[in-house]
């Protein structure tokens, strides 16, 4: 799946300025079950025993959730169209890691990649952007033509050496082993995001 | 005995003892008493710094993780919500952000986890949905919940 904006009105999106809708009180869980040989309550009541925020939850029916999806769709794709975000962030899987990246980062990456000092180089996998007001996340990543993630390697050295070191007390089992990595290091030179959302 | 000039009878014995024993030093030059300056405590002192080092450096994984989860349940419940409820939800959205980012956009992004964190409920929101339906039983079917 491409993005989170298009399933079903669980919307990743959200914008700032959004109108949250006033709670009413929830009665059809309880209704359907029926009536329990325990009168009391089975745990007293401590200050731990609940949490201390109100299980409310509000009921929206589903119209109005789709249109309120649809406001939010559009409202990020006019903002992604005219290019109006400041800084952008990602979440980018590279080398068995997840790294929260901008612009101008610097990433060092413990073991060997194959490309030259210098080379420029696609982070393809996504896995979510933000901006200022709003977020794009990816199930479980966001596809190449909406974003993409530029960066240089920039240097390729080891670490410094590590010990490893064994020691058995009265085995006379000692061993010591000198470990030394390959690191790279990337710059992080843009993130951009190409108006294609639907 | 066939030391027949004086260089014969002079033992050779390895010319660089001093920078082995100094090479064992470097590794203990901060530490606290005698064991920064001594050969033989020093010895002692430096295995046991390497052993601690190797066997932390598999304890600090375990410690980074334990400390990113505490960070995301206490951002969680920030956003009047339980750290496993949001877990759980965002593994079925199929989101896999690990705890290491999450609790990095927790710190830094704090409209970011809050946007996750309403993700997250609204999924549940769809499981109890789901999970419950309509109170009523499918077509066909005839039991106690029909008959009240």
């Amino acid at each position: 799946m491409i993005m989170a904006a298009v399933s079903r009105g669980f919307a990743a999106l959200w914008r700032t300025n959004g109108v949250r809708v006033p709670l009413h009180p929830l009665l059809s869980l309880c209704a359907a079950r029926t009536q329990s040989s325990v009168s009391g309550d089975l745990l007293p009541q401590t200050s731990l025993s609940s949490p201390p925020w109100s299980e409310q939850t509000s009921f929206v029916s589903a119209e109005e959730e789709r249109s309120r999806h649809a406001a939010v769709v559009s409202t990020v794709n006019d903002r992604i169209e005219r290019q109006d975000f400041g800084r952008l962030f990602a979440v980018v899987h590279f080398a068995a890691r997840q790294w929260k990246v901008t612009n101008e980062d610097l990433i060092l990456v413990e073991n060997h990649i194959e490309a030259e000092c210098g080379d420029r180089i696609y982070l393809e996998k996504v896995l979510l952007v933000g901006a200022e007001d709003f977020t794009l996340v990816g199930r479980p990543l966001l596809g190449k033509e909406l974003v993409r993630v530029k960066a240089t390697v920039i240097e390729k050295t080891e670490s410094c050496p590590k010990i490893h070191m064994v020691f058995w007390k009265r085995h006379r089992f000692q061993k010591k082993k000198t470990i030394v990595q390959p690191q790279t290091v990337l710059r992080i030179n843009s993130i951009e995001l190409y108006p294609r959302l639907s | 005995m066939v030391f027949l000039t004086l260089s014969c009878w002079i033992r050779n014995r390895g010319p660089d003892r001093f920078w082995k024993v100094q090479e064992l030093l470097k590794h203990a030059r901060h530490f606290r008493g005698r064991k920064n300056r001594c050969y033989k405590l020093a010895v002692l002192a430096v295995r046991r710094a390497f052993v601690y080092a190797t066997k932390s450096r598999k304890l600090k994984k375990r410690n980074m993780r334990t400390l990113w989860i505490t960070r995301i349940a206490a951002a969680t419940r920030e956003h009047n919500m339980k750290y496993p409820i949001l877990m759980h939800n965002l593994n079925k959205c199929s989101v896999q952000l690990n705890r290491r980012v999450i609790s990095d956009i927790a710190i830094t992004e704090p409209r970011t986890f809050l946007s996750l964190a309403k993700l997250a409920r609204a999924r549940q929101q769809e499981g109890f949905r789901a999970a419950l339906g309509d109170g009523k039983e499918p077509p066909g079917v005839l039991s106690r919940v029909m008959l009240q």
